[in-house]
């Protein structure tokens, strides 16, 4: 802080202020000094505001949790400590994003969650795990990375030896975007150990999925710079200002802005039904039912696109009467294939083979005998069960208006170009994978597949590097593959196998992520050892026995895919060499490789593994990638959907004739179904409320939670009830109420919330443990997941709330700390 | 001559907190201390809107929308008119800036600003990571601060850091004096409101609400007036409206691309986007 003569600025001017400040409460000082300002006030450049602009080292990298951002940013560095991050724009700038958490790296990177050494859990040893050591009182002791490594590739080869390496599952979660998942994956095929199936998320992607072929999880969308060419969004059941679109607010604005009509289908009045044209309150659960409707409409007002349906879907095949099967073209031709289907065409009444995107003459709608087999369209089926759902029929079950219902689908099905931006909340109730079906069609009817200005998802594709098999070795005889709604009864029950062990990386979902919460804890405490990997000391990392420091991601090379984002492979350069002993996921498991005899398949260094895997796929080059921080892949279509469809006929299914069913209720066609949310649900009197726990801008599932300066935005959990619920219970605006239901509680403060309709609360997710004054959100969550779906429900949940006891501890909320919990100091840092 | 304002498009704005949180960032505000904070016009509590949740079906009478809120730089600003030792003072530029050495802490400027935009250091600031973060010196116990629009980013040709860190591109900073800027024509085009505008302060921050501007989207940390072409994505077609082509929609966002809505673009087959 000198001048270029080295006289301290600062004193200087202290001096001449206090020389002006002698005058002080004089009479005619104000108006003296006033009129004196201007003239002899200090410059533009000497204003005492000491600046370090230019000063810093610019670093690129990326910013990549599992978030729909993926955003490359540039780390500012002075004095080897990190300043600040801004974004900076990929090779295709207008990808230029970042949002109020990747900015606030600058405080993660050091915060005191942070964990340091490898530890272990004192009392917990191979031979004698002493599994009720765990929880939250378990302490740890410091170790070396050698010793950390010997004892779980020791522990993994003997449970291997006495129970097959399907006794130890290698759990992976999503948390971070970088390869360390691949090389995970390739160890656990290796070594054979028991490897995790998704079950978080699936739901309306697999519902999708039978309808046009695609989808897991969302399906794909037309990728961001493509949104603003949307005439109609009606986006369901997300919050996408607040989640998952939120770096990329700025095209479904420009969509807006540019005259495209914004729907919004919530229970809540979020901050993106703020700004729609159209808000339509739904209640819980009966999404399809309003779909149901909208489908009503089209058929009513004839605005389905006949072109669409007769060039790319099914809806003109003909559906046997009979056997409800589909009229295969093999029945009716000599030559045909069982895969093929049959329409008429129109007039003539010629029995046809639908070939893939292919147009003709084709009857859409009536009742056909074709050799003798007496036969209706698919569309005629179609029309018929959706008869039933008249938006007038419909709007008390659904809380909608019904003239809003069909205003909206109108927009849809007449104003040009546009689609359904569905998130995943959807799929957070039991049967969500009924809404994914129902969507698809509806957007079959209105013919928005294909066209610029279509949307599917609430988040567009991105990119991700394509490893080509690297993580499956050919001579590997990989494990069974467990859902993660089956690790409790594995772990605990040994069905369908017995795990012992569990090697955990980028994931918090033990003590945060998975519903249920109190049995994952009982079904850790049936493991033999329980190690963990992680940046910060989450509550999974407190019941782990063994734990694996990993460095925050600026200190972490790494290629990143851009799964559910922007069409870029990025780089992330490291910003800084990582702090005290935390090292790459990829230090463990290659140390653990070669302990357990597998270490010539892994590259020596990162950034061997990086160029190998780098070099596996076509669109990507290596030294672009590195050099430029990110390439833009070229194969990845901006618009989606433009091919025939990856279904047996090449086409959307207007109708299944090969339908999953469950409960006793086939999806033929989408027939609503209901778990808690069923009005005759039996514990509906006792449990009146749902529970959702919504996706919030403070938080990515559990990530972030540590932030300071968002905490001083938002500290605490907090219950959003309607005033009217609140007050029929006695609850006051910001008292602390105990939310329970029979699988557990949580103590958190009421917040009056008109914005929640009745009979629906929530708490946005992500809280850890040390957030609430007791319980936690998923002490009230279940696991049961639907056959067909597959996919935790945890939205479906019903609680009830009364006042918080009166003795409840309350301190950590009232001690005068902005920040809130943060209170609590972390007790495996590791010093 | 220069004179700097803001434009904030509330239609824009999606209460995202990034424009509050970059400020704290770049400025090395104290933890406890907001020099930009995004109020929430509606409920009486941050993310609520006002009206009551309908009964009917509808849509109803909820509504909220986001006000960010930070010293407005007001052209006859009374906290430079109380300051008794000239400590806060108006730049050649426009911007209204607190000379921290000369701050004497007896916080006229405080009761004097209507905006609430002033925070005063209680106690020794605390910064998280302690070392302090961005771009400029923390200030002492004992002084005011507050928005100085990033003058020591101004002074380098660079945006406030608000600015460039808004992902809705809600938020346009340029030079109101040059009829050319965006800022000066969207106030032109767009029905703008200054907060407070009967108190005679006349802020230089404005806000649009009630129909939505196209933004400007930041491909870069530079200001508008340090760039070639305002969009570098824009194919060289006008990005802010003119006054001539004003009320045709369509010729203001040359960011859009024209496509007809029917058309079967020709692009490669749909791959499997993200199950992996």
């Amino acid at each position: 802080m000198t001048d270029d003569d080295g006289v301290y600025r600062r004193d200087v001017l202290k001096a001449s202020g206090a020389a002006a400040a002698l005058g002080l409460g004089g009479g005619e000082f104000f108006q003296t000094l006033v009129e004196s300002g201007d003239g002899t006030g200090p410059s533009n450049r000497d204003s005492g505001i000491e600046s370090y602009v230019g000063q810093n080292e610019v670093i690129q990298t990326v910013c990549s949790p599992n978030c729909r951002g993926k955003c490359p940013i540039d780390v500012h560095v002075r004095d080897g400590q990190v300043k600040k991050v801004e974004p900076h724009p990929p090779e295709d700038e207008q990808y230029k994003r970042a949002c109020v958490l990747g900015l606030s790296h600058t405080q993660r990177v050091y915060d005191p969650t942070r964990l340091k050494y490898p530890m272990k859990r004192t009392d917990w040893s191979p031979d004698e795990p002493n599994p009720d050591g765990r929880g939250p009182d378990a302490a740890f002791e410091r170790v070396s990375w050698d010793e950390a490594l010997d004892l779980v590739a020791d522990k993994m080869q003997s449970l291997k030896a006495d129970f097959g390496p399907e006794s130890v599952l290698f759990h992976v979660g999503f948390g971070n975007y970088g390869q360390s998942g691949t090389a995970f994956s390739r160890l656990a095929s290796l070594f054979g150990s028991t490897q995790p199936a998704s079950t978080i998320d699936t739901n309306v992607g697999r519902g999708f999925n039978r309808v046009t072929g695609t989808g897991f999880y969302l399906p794909s969308t037309n990728e961001a710079e493509d949104w603003e060419n949307a005439n109609t969004i009606i986006v369901w059941g997300s919050d996408l200002f607040s989640s998952q679109f939120q770096m990329d607010a700025s095209e479904v604005l420009d969509a807006v802005e540019n005259g495209a009509k914004l729907v919004v289908v919530d229970p809540v009045y979020t901050t993106t039904a703020s700004k729609a044209d159209l808000w339509l309150p739904v209640k819980p659960g009966k999404d399809v039912h309003l779909a149901l409707a909208m489908m009503h409409t089209v058929f009513e007002d004839g605005t389905y696109d006949e072109q669409f349906l007769r060039q790319r879907t099914t809806g003109p095949a003909l559906v046997r009467k009979d056997t409800g099967d589909l009229l295969k073209s093999s029945t009716v031709f000599d030559d045909g294939s069982d895969d093929q289907v049959v329409a008429v065409e129109q007039g003539s009444n010629t029995a046809v083979e639908l070939e893939p995107e292919t147009d003709g003459p084709y009857a859409l709608f009536g009742e056909f005998t074709v050799d003798g087999i007496e036969c209706e369209t698919a569309l005629t089926r179609l029309r018929d069960h959706v008869a039933d759902y008249a938006p007038s029929e419909v709007a008390e079950q659904t809380g909608v208006d019904a003239e809003n219902i069909r205003t909206a689908v109108r927009w849809l099905a007449t104003r040009g170009p546009g689609g359904i931006a569905p998130s995943y909340a959807l799929g957070r109730y039991k049967h969500g994978h009924i809404f994914g079906q129902t969507y698809a069609m509806l957007m079959g009817l209105t013919g928005d597949y294909g066209r610029h200005g279509n949307i599917h998802a609430h988040h567009s594709g991105g990119a991700t590097l394509s490893t080509g098999g690297w993580s499956t070795p050919e001579d590997a005889d990989p494990g069974p593959s467990v859902r993660f709604s089956d690790y409790p009864d594995a772990m605990i029950d040994g069905d369908p196998h017995k795990v012992r062990a569990v090697y955990s990386i980028e994931s918090n979902m033990m003590g945060n992520q998975f519903p249920d919460r109190q049995r994952f804890r009982e079904a850790i405490k049936s493991l033999e050892m329980f190690v963990v990997a992680d940046m910060h000391h989450t509550d999974t990392v407190q019941h782990a026995d063994i734990i694996f420091p990993v460095p925050h991601w600026f200190e972490q090379e790494d290629i990143v895919s851009s799964w559910g984002s922007h069409p870029h492979i990025s780089y992330r350069h490291k910003v800084q060499e990582p702090m005290w002993e935390a090292r790459d996921d990829y230090y463990a498991i290659r140390g653990l490789a070669e302990r357990l005899g597998f270490g010539d398949y892994f590259p020596e260094t990162k950034r061997e593994l990086l160029r190998e895997l780098a070099s596996r796929d076509d669109a990507i080059d290596f030294e672009t990638l590195s050099e430029q921080g990110t390439q833009k892949k070229q194969n990845i279509p901006i618009v989606k959907f433009t091919d025939a469809f990856p279904t047996d006929t090449g086409r959307i299914k207007m109708y299944d004739d090969d339908a999953p069913s469950e409960e006793g209720v086939t999806f033929d066609l989408p027939r609503p179904l209901e778990d808690r949310t069923a009005d005759d649900y039996e514990k509906a009197d006792e449990y009146p409320l749902m529970f959702m726990q919504k996706h919030s801008r403070f938080r990515i599932h559990s990530q972030y939670e540590m932030l300071n300066w968002v905490r001083e935005v938002n500290p605490e959990p907090q219950l959003d009830i309607h005033p009217s619920d609140a007050k029929a219970r006695g609850i006051e605006d910001g008292e602390y109420v105990r939310v329970y239901n029979d699988r557990g509680e949580m103590i958190v403060k009421a917040k009056y919330n008109e914005a929640f309709q009745p009979g629906l609360v929530n708490t946005d997710q992500g809280w850890w443990s040390r957030d609430y004054i007791a319980g936690h959100h998923n002490d009230l969550t279940h696991n049961e997941v639907s056959e067909v779906g597959q996919t935790m429900a945890f939205y479906d949940v019903r609680v009830e709330v009364e006042p918080a006891p009166d003795d409840v501890d309350t301190d950590k909320y009232e001690a005068d700390n902005p920040r809130g919990a943060g209170a609590d100091a972390p007790r495996a840092g590791g010093d | 001559m220069t004179n700097y304002g803001l434009v904030i498009d509330q239609e824009r704005c999606i209460g995202c907190q990034a424009c509050a949180v970059s400020c704290k960032q770049e400025n090395n505000v104290p933890m406890g201390q907001f020099w930009n904070r995004v109020l929430t016009e509606g409920g009486d509590k941050i993310d609520t809107p006002s009206g009551g949740y309908p009964e009917d079906g509808g849509s109803g009478s909820l509504d909220m929308e986001y006000q960010p809120t930070a010293c407005q730089h007001c052209e006859n600003a009374p906290c430079v008119k109380v300051c008794p030792v000239n400590a806060t003072y108006t730049r050649d530029d426009g911007i209204v800036e607190i000379d921290y050495d000369k701050c004497i802490g007896c916080r006229y400027c405080m009761a004097a600003c209507p905006y609430n935009a002033r925070v005063f250091n209680w106690d020794e600031p605390e910064q998280m990571p302690e070392e302090g973060t961005g771009d400029v010196a923390a200030r002492p116990q004992g002084v005011v601060e507050k928005c100085t629009f990033c003058s020591h980013r101004v002074d380098e040709g660079l945006d406030p850091a608000c600015v460039v860190n808004c992902p809705a591109d809600a938020r346009i900073f340029g030079d109101l004096d040059d009829e050319g800027s965006t800022v000066s024509k969207y106030i032109n085009e767009y029905e703008t409101d200054q907060l407070l505008e009967d108190r005679g302060t006349d802020p230089k921050t404005h806000y649009i609400s009630g129909e939505m501007s196209p933004g400007r989207p930041q491909t870069s940390d530079k200001m508008e007036s340090e760039l070639d072409d305002v969009s570098p994505w824009s194919d060289g077609t006008e990005d802010v409206p003119s006054e001539a082509g004003g009320s045709d929609s369509s010729g203001s966002g040359g960011s859009h691309h024209s496509i007809e809505g029917d058309a079967d673009p020709h692009v490669p087959a749909v791959g499997s986007g993200g199950d992996d």
